[in-house]
């Protein structure tokens, strides 16, 4: 697929729900007054029958969504990620306990919509859905990521969470695999005295990382893991013998989140130093969302400083 | 129905029955018939927790073992206290969180009339269950992609948890607030048999998505919670009630 890199990851998503809508005619797209600004009204544009505002109505957005589920249809539904949450409880009651087909989309996650500040940047939505056992959930990288996360969506079993930001991104993706595998965590790069784990848009700092702590001479693994439901527990299992410490980090509460995820797993299987890097407070109104990673202690510089700490501590 | 079993709403259930009788009853619904996706009409209780009226009368009508009746809402039972993924004769299962039935039965006429399926959503939502946002975002879709194969019908016994709707919370113009959004609105007795079918015939002709507003009485035909809050009857009374029925029969 040619072209991803310059898209923006709603534009990746616009594109992909459209091209989907090409292939399958099951495919229905939903949002909440939102089609412009998560850029699902790409798929309007080609499959105007198949599209549906709901108007600025979240609840309503997942319940109905899970009612064309039940009349044989899958939609994905489309709306800023922080306001999805308000559908949360139609999430657990309808499409989750009945594990209908339903896509829920949420975007301008994370810092992506720094300009909106607290109300607007979701730092807790994979949290509210990892704790649904149907549901899967992917949190792409880049745009190139996004596009073929939701290719293969719509393979998934059951429901999902696709997260996607808005329009910042570093493409990293593009070249390093051809097909997107839900449940897979991909390695970027190996190594033995640290693994830096990450999900979603922190991939690039992650590697920025690796190369600060190669520099001082530091082995430090990155493996990137796009779906944190299932995770990966082979490939956790694996880099956490072979490194012996691990730092995780996302763009989302250190509670309930990826790190989480991981922690969970490895407590109860092998025991494994571990670092949990993400938020503890909200965000604020910036400029980019460059600002608050930095403002919140998200940077290369930080992720070193911490994986130093654990090797130092091993 | 054991009338003291504390998982069973008999209030409500027995409200609604009559609105049952008339959907059944006509063939409107069908007891017989696998769900899944078809040229057929659907029915959603959204007011899930009156899911026994159902049991009860698929029993009356042969569809249901009496003995499996009485097992109802226990474990091992498939006729669980409120609409289930398992729960026979119910189309859209999980409506036991209110209003969440609305959206539901909402999606799936829009779902149909997408597919150009003829069949029609005969949807049952109680008065109460108004009070949440979400029934009132999810009649303005109805209204907005202009669903006319979507039949609701509000169970209006006028009674909710803490007490009488008009106290808990007013309804307001519940007539007026839905024909400002564009629904043809029709009231009726919700007990009279003839009346109901009279009123379901004149909305599944109306050219714009109907509500029936069917006044009931929680209840109804118990002496000793007609018409009031009480949602049961102690053991005691339900004792004495089903003696009373056993002399008379």
């Amino acid at each position: 697929m040619s072209g991803l890199e310059e898209l923006t990851p709603r534009e990746a998503l616009g594109r992909a729900l459209a091209d989907l809508g090409d292939l399958r005619g099951d495919v229905v797209v939903l949002v909440a007054d939102t089609g412009e600004p998560t850029r699902a009204r790409l798929f309007a544009e080609r499959h105007p029958e198949r599209y549906f505002n709901v108007g600025i109505a979240e609840q309503a957005l997942v319940g109905i969504a899970a009612g064309l589920a039940l009349a044989g249809f899958m939609p994905y539904a489309v709306t800023f990620a922080a306001f999805l949450a308000r559908g949360w409880e139609q999430a657990r009651n309808a499409v989750d306990r009945l594990a209908l087909p339903v896509r829920l989309v949420g975007t301008h996650a994370g810092f992506s919509d720094a300009y909106d500040g607290p109300s607007h940047q979701a730092l807790e939505d994979v949290a509210l859905f990892r704790v649904l056992p149907n549901f899967t959930i992917i949190v792409p990288a880049d745009s190139c990521e996004v596009y073929r996360a939701v290719m293969a969506s719509a393979a998934i079993r059951g429901p999902a969470y696709i997260r996607v930001g808005r329009d910042f991104h570093v493409p990293v993706t593009c070249s390093l695999y051809d097909k997107f595998e839900v449940g897979r965590a991909y390695v970027i790069r190996e190594g033995s005295d640290v693994a830096i784990f990450t999900t979603g848009i922190m991939l690039p700092c992650a590697i920025d990382a690796a190369q600060l702590l190669k520099d001082r001479g530091i082995s430090a693994a990155v493996v990137h893991f796009p779906t944190v439901k299932p995770l990966d527990y082979s490939t956790v299992e694996k880099y956490a013998t072979k490194a012996g410490a691990i730092v995780t980090v996302e763009e989302h509460m250190v509670h309930g989140g990826f790190g989480s995820a991981v922690a969970e797993y490895l407590s109860q299987t092998r025991p494994t130093k571990i670092a949990i890097m993400g938020l503890k407070s909200y965000g604020r109104s910036a400029k980019s969302p460059a600002d608050l990673y930095h403002h919140f202690g998200l940077t290369p510089e930080s992720v070193a400083a911490r994986a130093e700490e654990l090797v130092r501590l091993r | 129905m054991a009338s003291y079993d504390p998982g069973m709403h008999l209030g409500s259930s027995l409200s609604v029955l009559d609105i049952l009788v008339a959907l059944y009853g006509t063939g409107r619904v069908k007891f017989n018939l696998a769900n899944g996706v078809g040229n057929r009409n659907y029915l959603v209780l959204s007011k899930g927790h009156a899911v026994h009226a159902i049991y009860a009368l698929a029993a009356a009508m042969g569809y249901l073992a009496l003995d499996e009746l009485r097992e109802s809402g226990s474990l091992g039972s498939r006729l669980q206290n409120h609409p289930e993924a398992d729960t026979p004769f119910v189309d859209v299962p999980n409506s036991g969180s209110l209003a969440l039935g609305i959206s539901m039965a909402v999606g799936l006429s829009l779902g149909l009339k997408l597919r150009g399926n003829r069949g029609r959503v005969y949807l049952i939502t109680g008065d109460g269950e108004l009070d949440e946002g979400l029934s009132w975002e999810s009649f303005a879709a109805a209204a907005h992609y202009n669903l006319t194969n979507l039949l609701a019908i509000v169970d209006y016994n006028g009674i909710q948890l803490d007490g009488r709707v008009e106290e808990v919370l007013r309804k307001g113009d519940l007539p007026g607030r839905l024909r400002a959004l564009g629904f043809e609105v029709l009231e009726t007795d919700g007990h009279d048999h003839e009346q109901i079918v009279s009123a379901l015939e004149r909305a599944e002709s109306s050219t714009r998505p109907a509500v029936i507003i069917a006044r009931t009485a929680r209840g109804r035909g118990v002496p000793g919670i007609e018409g009031t809050p009480r949602q049961r009857l102690s053991r005691d009374e339900a004792l004495q009630y089903a003696q009373s029925l056993a002399c008379r029969g």
